[in-house]
């Protein structure tokens, strides 16, 4: 195949790929700059969501490599998710807290949201 | 004894990607959220190495690469948040404000737990960003000094129990407001949730993905902003 034909077809990957570990180069050197707490992916992602909302960066520059990492995202936090087995010792001594959060956190916020939206919008849907 | 741990990645995707493609097709939104992929692979990983006393380390050294690709993973929702801000721009003070709203609640319930309860500082930290999808929840636990990890399982949990109960619960009390339903699951009850509410309605869920991926944005700002100032006032 003629190289030009390759570098066509891969370009768009190579773009988008360097977007997203650009970003993520660029967050981690200002973090670790700083020596701040705020997680560097957050602080990259912010950078480029500014950069599509500002239009220095076209959806379709990005949505090569982006949309194939986020359609297996679930994926890469799977080995992470497997690790509250190494405090199962926690778990089984503050099961009365963790209960309590598991229910109280996510109703009062849905209860709270769903409530002030009622407010503004209505409790009932009128489209 | 023959060293299998080199099976940790094959055996995730293949179980991940089995389970997902079994999830699509069941259509009854009950059965469909506790046969969650995520959470179904989880629990069997856990199981098979609790019941055979594997080394956690062991599995985490041999799944890194997965666990690496979550960063660039993070860095790529860019994408899906600027596609829901160019819809939500007439309502988009609403639900910033709403789903701020919501993460200071859950932040701040979460806190006031911690102290009735008197739980140790690290237990504390980790349930103070749950009110988050997944890895956004992995990445600021982690930034707080929590269980990441158990920040992670809580918020599967929490997503499972939204998907069953969370119109049901909002029907009882008398909101039947689409935007209201969607902004609401989308921040309280993340993924998990959202996808339930796009089964129900997508009207419903278009809020609740759009509430969603602000509160990914919103959380990673507030909670570490809030959290150290709560746990001084509080712990």
């Amino acid at each position: 195949m003629d190289p030009r034909t390759v570098l066509k077809k891969i370009f768009p990957y190579l773009l988008s790929s360097c977007l997203i570990l650009g970003c993520l180069a660029i967050a981690k050197i200002i973090m670790h700059w700083l020596q701040g707490s705020f997680p560097a992916p957050l602080l990259a992602m912010l950078m480029l969501l500014t950069l599509l909302l500002t239009n220095v960066v076209k959806e379709h520059h990005l949505a090569p490599c982006a949309k194939p990492l986020l359609n297996v995202m679930p994926l890469f936090f799977i080995p992470a998710g497997v690790g509250f087995i190494e405090h199962l010792e926690i778990i089984a001594l503050q099961w009365q807290f963790l209960s309590a959060v598991f229910i109280l956190v996510p109703l009062t916020s849905l209860l709270l949201i769903a409530a002030v939206i009622s407010v503004f919008k209505g409790r009932i849907e009128h489209d | 004894m023959i060293d299998l741990w080199w099976l940790s990645i094959p055996v995730i995707i293949t179980l991940f990607l089995g389970l997902r493609k079994l999830n699509t097709t069941i259509n009854n939104p009950l059965l469909k959220a506790l046969t969650n992929p995520v959470f179904i692979t989880i629990t069997l990983i856990a199981i098979l190495l609790v019941s055979f006393s594997l080394p956690y380390s062991q599995f985490a050294s041999h799944s890194q690469l997965l666990s690496y690709l979550l960063e660039p993973a993070i860095v790529a929702l860019a994408l899906p948040l600027y596609q829901q801000f160019v819809h939500i721009r007439r309502n988009l003070l609403l639900i910033v404000g709403c789903c701020s709203l919501g993460i200071i609640n859950a932040t701040v319930v979460a806190t006031l737990l911690s102290a009735a309860f008197n739980v140790p500082t690290q237990l504390a930290a980790s349930v103070a960003a749950l009110s988050v999808t997944t890895p956004i929840t992995l990445l600021v636990t982690d930034s707080l000094g929590g269980i990441a990890s158990l920040a992670a399982a809580m918020v599967i949990f929490i997503g499972l129990l939204g998907a069953l109960f969370a119109l049901l619960i909002l029907r009882q009390v008398g909101i039947y407001n689409h935007q209201a339903q969607g902004v609401a699951i989308g921040t309280a009850f993340h993924a998990i949730g959202t996808a339930a509410a796009l089964v129900e309605h997508p009207r419903i869920g278009a809020f609740a993905s759009v509430a969603m991926a602000l509160s990914a944005l919103l959380t990673a700002l507030i909670v570490p902003l809030l959290y150290p100032f709560l746990s001084q006032a509080l712990l």
